[in-house]
């Protein structure tokens, strides 16, 4: 496949992840996802697995809450992957891309959110006055969407196809101690997600799970499979001790 | 005569709730999707453009919560309006108090219950599914059972919302049933925040004091001491600068990777 077809077919998942994160949120846009989908239309699904894997950990624990555009996964999930699969470079030169791209990806989100869709608002403020139906359904969702290509879409498209080579240049031209700082702090920002999500949570009473979670995985090192069926395991403890009895 | 929505009306409020967030912005939110949300409602229960109107308006109005838990506002206002519409004393601006006493407790149960648990709970096991060589299974596994948390609160939401009508607000706010779930929302996300830490947040020192045969090896000290403690207490000072600082969380991802970097100069971390 030419580098062209793969950068329009990467620009068009990237497009369709974005409208279905706006939609159905089936969850296409997560980077498990888009980094083998990615690595697929560029060749090498095996590295496709490994960024998917190693970005998904790094931005797992990136939960923002309430109205809070976090640092954007897919976009930058999948540029990470064709740098990484056209660059020939491993998982560090991966996560070196990903996340300066994420923050691009938060300020398109931004501005998608504080100015253009405040603009396609009033329009339909404007088709509910004449009882427009059409003009009403296309400015809630037709334009809003159609605008994903241009704030998400020709960007990637334009950074695959002109972009990698050079993105890989660059990295190429950063010193080896940058990217292994870069791989390492990439390593650490779960910390930030998670302590985001503990602060949105008001019930000071759930700290002696925080603390037994740690210890289960710390010094009997359950996976984080066995921690999310304790987890459950718990609520059900929780539930039938706690809760059904205050019902009653 | 009176008016009543069918399923097959609702199947069509469902299907525009899907836009809740299309046109999400930051004067009004959510107040579009939610209107398109009720286009099938409104123009099947009102007869002329006036009245109409008057509904999409109010729906125009602010309103945010979770995109996914608004199924369940979507629903009772679909039964509102269908009250409104066949009993003339009945005032329809009744339905933005409701939408607003809605708004809070919902985002914070769709908040913790999708994106503090059931994400990250799929999100990892998919991991796991590829690192242990599954492949496409991984990927897949994750997005249909995203897909049915997703789609099945919707549409759990519009239909039990419209059956339960206003009812099911004086149940949300007086049986504490949505109290209870977001409690047990908030206790798995503590559980899994605490036990995910270990592999999530990985900090390791490369550090060694001493030389010869009396060298400590901090890092090992560290594993011997409490496997992981590093991670946990970057998290609790991240947990601090954004509690009591206020400090916002994409400065504290800069300085993270700030921190990366001159760990690895200073030879601190690695």
């Amino acid at each position: 496949m030419s580098i062209f077809m793969q950068a329009l077919l990467v620009s068009i998942f990237v497009t369709i992840a974005f409208i279905d994160s706006h939609t159905l949120q089936t969850h296409i846009f997560r980077p498990v996802v888009v980094g083998p989908v990615v690595g697929l239309i560029m060749g090498d699904v095996q590295t496709g697995f490994t960024v998917g894997v190693t970005v998904e950990l790094m931005f797992l624990a990136v939960i923002f809450v309430g109205t809070a555009v976090p640092p954007d996964p897919t976009i930058s999930t999948a540029i990470a992957t064709a740098v990484a699969i056209l660059g020939g470079g491993g998982t560090e030169l991966a996560v070196a891309t990903a996340l300066p791209v994420s923050f691009i990806g938060q300020i398109a989100s931004t501005v998608q959110n504080s100015v253009i869709n405040v603009y396609f608002m009033h329009r339909m403020d404007k088709a509910v006055e004449r009882m427009d139906r059409k003009a009403m359904v296309r400015n809630n969702t037709v334009y809003p969407m159609l605008m994903n290509i241009i704030l998400y879409g020709i960007p990637t498209f334009l950074a695959v196809y002109f972009g990698a080579d050079f993105v890989a240049k660059i990295i190429a031209s950063i010193p080896a101690k940058i990217i292994t700082g870069l791989a390492i702090g990439g390593g650490m920002i779960g910390a930030v997600g998670f302590a985001l999500l503990l602060t949105t949570i008001k019930s000071k009473k759930m700290w002696p799970f925080f603390i037994m979670g740690f210890f289960f995985a710390s010094y009997l090192h359950v996976n984080m499979i066995g921690i999310a069926l304790m987890a459950v395991a718990f609520c059900a403890i929780y539930y039938y001790f706690g809760i059904q009895k205050q019902v009653k | 005569m009176n008016k009543k929505l069918t399923k097959k009306d609702l199947r069509r409020v469902f299907r525009n709730q899907l836009t809740i967030r299309t046109c999400n912005n930051y004067e009004r939110q959510q107040n579009a999707g939610f209107t398109q949300a009720m286009m099938p409602v409104v123009e099947k229960l009102y007869d002329n453009d006036e009245e109409k109107k008057a509904a999409y308006e109010r729906h125009m109005e602010y309103f945010l919560t979770n995109d996914i838990t608004s199924a369940i506002p979507v629903g009772i206002s679909a039964a509102i309006e269908e009250e409104c519409a066949n009993n003339e004393d009945f005032d329809g601006s009744i339905v933005t108090d409701i939408k607003t006493a809605l708004m809070g407790p919902l985002a914070g149960l769709g908040d913790s219950l999708l994106n503090g648990t059931a994400r990250p709970i799929l999100a990892s096991l998919a991991i796991s599914f590829i690192t242990s060589g599954l492949g496409w299974i991984g990927p897949l596994f994750f997005v249909i059972g995203m897909s049915l948390v997703s789609l099945g609160i919707r549409y759990l939401g519009v239909f039990k919302g419209y059956d339960q009508g206003i009812k099911l607000l004086d149940t949300i706010q007086n049986s504490g049933i949505i109290d209870n779930i977001t409690e047990l929302a908030s206790l798995a996300a503590f559980m899994i925040v605490g036990g995910f830490i270990p592999a999530l947040v990985q900090i390791t020192t490369p550090i060694k004091i001493g030389s010869g045969e009396s060298v400590l090896d901090l890092q090992a000290t560290f594993d011997d001491l409490m496997p992981g403690i590093l991670g946990l207490a970057y998290t609790l000072l991240m947990y601090y600068f954004i509690k009591k600082k206020k400090i916002s969380p994409t400065i504290l991802i800069l300085v993270t990777m700030a921190f990366g970097i001159a760990g690895v100069y200073l030879g601190f971390l690695g």
